[in-house]
């Protein structure tokens, strides 16, 4: 029973079944958008199936515990059955063939054999020479007018497969350290502001970094077509109000401080503090100023003292607004600005009766127009940590190594035999490979054009 | 039209005539047909391969300097590119042309998919900030010599399977033209091996790429996992060739598989939603 366990579990069977699964999980995964908790786009499945959905961890697929015990199967295979395969590898690399065989020159084609002129004692000589030249561990028998020359090379070619194994286990080492011990998180920014806390992908909640990250300018540049060309955020990064680290982020080129790694990942605006302000004066010319939130500018006509107080975007439903309070002579007083305050006064005849504080010309002779709110930029930042990188970057390092002794080295070993026929130096051929027999064709082709050379 | 752009649609005839060559010379069983059938195709590489050059040098002009690799346009381009490189050598290598009326008109339909889909836009354009990295250059190279060498195999799978339906081979003179079943496994082989080391040095080179770029070296999105799928096909198929010595049709059956699972992996996900959305 536990022996025919074993054996499924190591078989290759299991391999193509867990490879299909996997795949066609996978496709699923591609198809149901793949978000935290499932989120909008699922709106018109019926609530019973997005809960089946969920209670599957289909939108999650990937990290789900059953996509996780797949992986885990699959890695399972690929230890079994590499460590049953093991020692039939070992056997064949250490193996030494017995040289007095005749066996290997059994019904060897008439092409792989070469009779030419020459002494068999100087040609033994010259073959044995070539033969080490090309082949590692030559051994050579002797007997009376005759040599038996055993040759090997590519012995490590059993191993390829082991090494590429062994690499795909690290990889996935890598990957699991990474998502146990590493984080993916993200945070907005914006321009002038600094924080130190970011929101957690994966793992939901909140994460406080040992330093704090400010934003002090997110810029975007563009092509001549209006194509976006650079995404920049100038970032200080601050431990105990020191600057520990500044710099520019672009897209494509992190920073890493204190072991994360912050991505230049999207921006956004928002209203900022800073309004302009069109200001007419009975029947003067318009002028526009700029003011910030809180500050102050004087008319100096009637020594009053105008201050912005607050900024909404969007005041009542009527679009953005400014709070302004005056101060003169004449007494305090507070009044809105809006910026489509002709519409609002056509939409409701009589505003300005029923509210005074709507009135933008209040403060006579003055009349206030809010003309812009100044938006301000938020860069969004996203963080990581996976300390598994390094693991899985040597995997894919080694799997490629691994391939290469797969498919392209092959342990090949060679029997040669050097005797006298009719007075003559007669050179039999034979060899076997593991893999390639179009390349030990070659191989033998190769040794045979050489040994036609050694004619005495 | 600006001169590469002019080029190129004239590369798209160019391999048209030599597919037409190529499959003349297997229907009729001809060998007259094959040596202007691999003349064209060498031609078509070469003006293929001056057209990329100046849209390369072209692109410098307009100040937004970058390898042709950048969009849906160039690398339909630079697959039909590799195909035929790839062709040509293997057909150099193994002195036959017989694989050419099962591979050139892959190159074909790419060049005439980049050249007349009103979907295809041939204009140069500058590369948005995701794609300013030196790891372009190296991911599509590598992707597109994989895809390349999957298409090589296909042809072969194709041909095999070709090979297969006729029972009295000398009735039909093309089929005798094709090489023997031994022959034709062994190439399948080589080239899904050829195609399977790209496609991972794709992979990986992709994930370095998105390692400085997305802040994850693996995200799951449809092209990573479609390449994923892809490269599992192969390792089984692989995997049943080493462990259980499936040869024959079973591979070519399987070549063509892995082949729709590339298209897919190409194409296909450009209508999933995800992050690979400008090829």
């Amino acid at each position: 029973m536990k022996k025919t366990f074993l054996s499924f579990l190591s078989s290759l069977r299991l391999t193509i079944a867990l490879l299909i699964i996997i795949a066609v999980a996978s496709i699923l995964g591609t198809v149901i958008p793949q978000q935290y908790g499932g989120g909008e786009a699922f709106r018109h499945l019926s609530p019973g199936l997005v809960k089946a959905f969920r209670s599957l961890q289909l939108f999650d697929m990937y990290h789900s515990v059953w996509f996780i015990i797949l992986m885990g199967l699959l890695s399972l295979n690929l230890i079994t059955c590499s460590l049953n395969r093991f020692p039939t590898s070992w056997k064949l690399f250490k193996k030494k063939s017995s040289l007095d065989r005749s066996k290997p020159f059994e019904n060897l084609s008439p092409d792989s054999v070469l009779v030419i002129e020459g002494n068999p004692h100087e040609i033994i000589g010259r073959v044995e020479n070539l033969l080490k030249k090309r082949y590692k561990r030559v051994r050579k028998k002797d007997t009376a007018n005759s040599a038996l020359f055993y040759g090997e090379k590519g012995t490590y070619s059993h191993f390829g497969v082991y090494v590429i194994h062994l690499s795909i286990l690290i990889i996935i080492a890598g990957a699991i350290i990474g998502s146990l011990l590493g984080f993916n998180a993200f945070v907005n920014i914006s321009e002038g502001e600094c924080t130190n806390t970011v929101y957690l992908g994966r793992q939901k909640g909140i994460k406080k970094l040992d330093f704090t990250v400010r934003c002090d300018k997110f810029s975007i540049a563009f092509y001549k077509n209006g194509m976006p060309k650079e995404y920049r955020s100038n970032l200080s990064f601050l431990k105990d109000n020191n600057v520990i680290f500044q710099g520019p982020l672009l897209v494509n080129h992190p920073i890493t401080v204190n072991g994360i790694r912050f991505y230049q990942a999207s921006y956004g605006t928002i209203p900022g503090d800073q309004v302009c302000l069109t200001i007419k004066k009975g029947n003067d010319e318009e002028i526009i100023r700029k003011v910030r939130l809180k500050d102050s500018f004087y008319l100096k006509e009637k020594n009053a003292k105008l201050t912005i107080l607050r900024i909404e975007e969007n005041l009542m439903s009527m679009g953005p607004a400014v709070l302004i309070n005056i101060q003169s002579p004449e007494g305090t007083m507070r009044f809105w600005a809006f910026k489509h305050i002709e519409k609002i006064k056509d939409r409701i005849p009589g505003l300005f009766k029923k509210v005074p504080k709507f009135n933008p010309g209040l403060f006579k002779p003055y009349y206030f127009t809010l003309n812009r709110i100044e938006k301000k930029y938020y860069t969004g930042l996203q963080l990581s940590r996976d300390p598994g990188v390094s693991i899985v970057a040597i995997g894919s390092f080694f799997i490629i190594i691994g391939f290469f002794i797969t498919f392209f080295s092959s342990h090949k070993r060679l029997w040669v035999r050097v005797d006298e026929q009719e007075g003559k130096s007669r050179i039999s051929v034979a060899a076997t490979s593991n893999k390639d027999p179009v390349g030990l064709k070659r191989e033998i082709e190769h040794l045979l054009r050489h040994f036609s050379y050694m004619r005495g | 039209m600006i001169i590469n752009t002019t080029i190129l649609s004239w590369v798209t005839f160019i391999y048209f005539g030599s597919a037409i060559f190529y499959i003349f010379r297997m229907v009729t069983g001809k060998e007259f047909w094959g040596p202007p059938a691999s003349i064209i195709a060498f031609t078509g590489l070469i003006a293929q391969t001056l057209g990329l050059i100046l849209r390369w040098l072209e692109s410098y002009k307009m100040g937004i300097g970058h390898a042709p690799l950048s969009n849906l346009y160039e690398s339909l381009i630079f697959f039909s590119w590799t195909i035929v490189l790839l062709y040509l050598i293997v057909e150099w290598r193994i002195k036959s042309r017989n694989l050419g009326a099962f591979v050139i008109p892959f190159a074909f339909l790419s060049m005439a998919f980049a050249s007349f889909s009103p979907n295809v836009n041939s204009r140069i354009q500058p590369l948005i900030p995701a794609l300013q990295s030196n790891w372009l250059i190296s991911h599509v190279i590598t992707c597109f010599f994989g895809y390349a060498a999957f298409t090589i195999a296909c042809g072969l799978g194709f041909m095999y399977l070709l090979k297969g339906l006729g029972k009295d081979e000398d009735s039909r003179p093309f089929l005798r033209f094709l090489p023997g079943r031994e022959v034709l496994d062994e190439l399948t082989y080589h080239s899904i091996v050829i195609g399977f080391i790209f496609l991972t040095l794709g992979i990986i080179t992709g994930s370095v790429w998105a390692y400085s770029a997305w802040g994850s070296y693996w995200s799951w999105d449809p092209k990573e996992t479609w390449s994923l799928i892809t490269w599992f096909i192969y390792a089984a198929m692989l995997h049943s060739r080493f462990v259980r010595g499936w040869r024959g049709k079973r591979m070519a059956i399987m070549s063509l598989i892995g082949f729709a699972s590339v298209l897919f992996t190409y194409f296909g996900v450009n209508y999933l939603p995800g992050l690979h959305s400008y090829f």
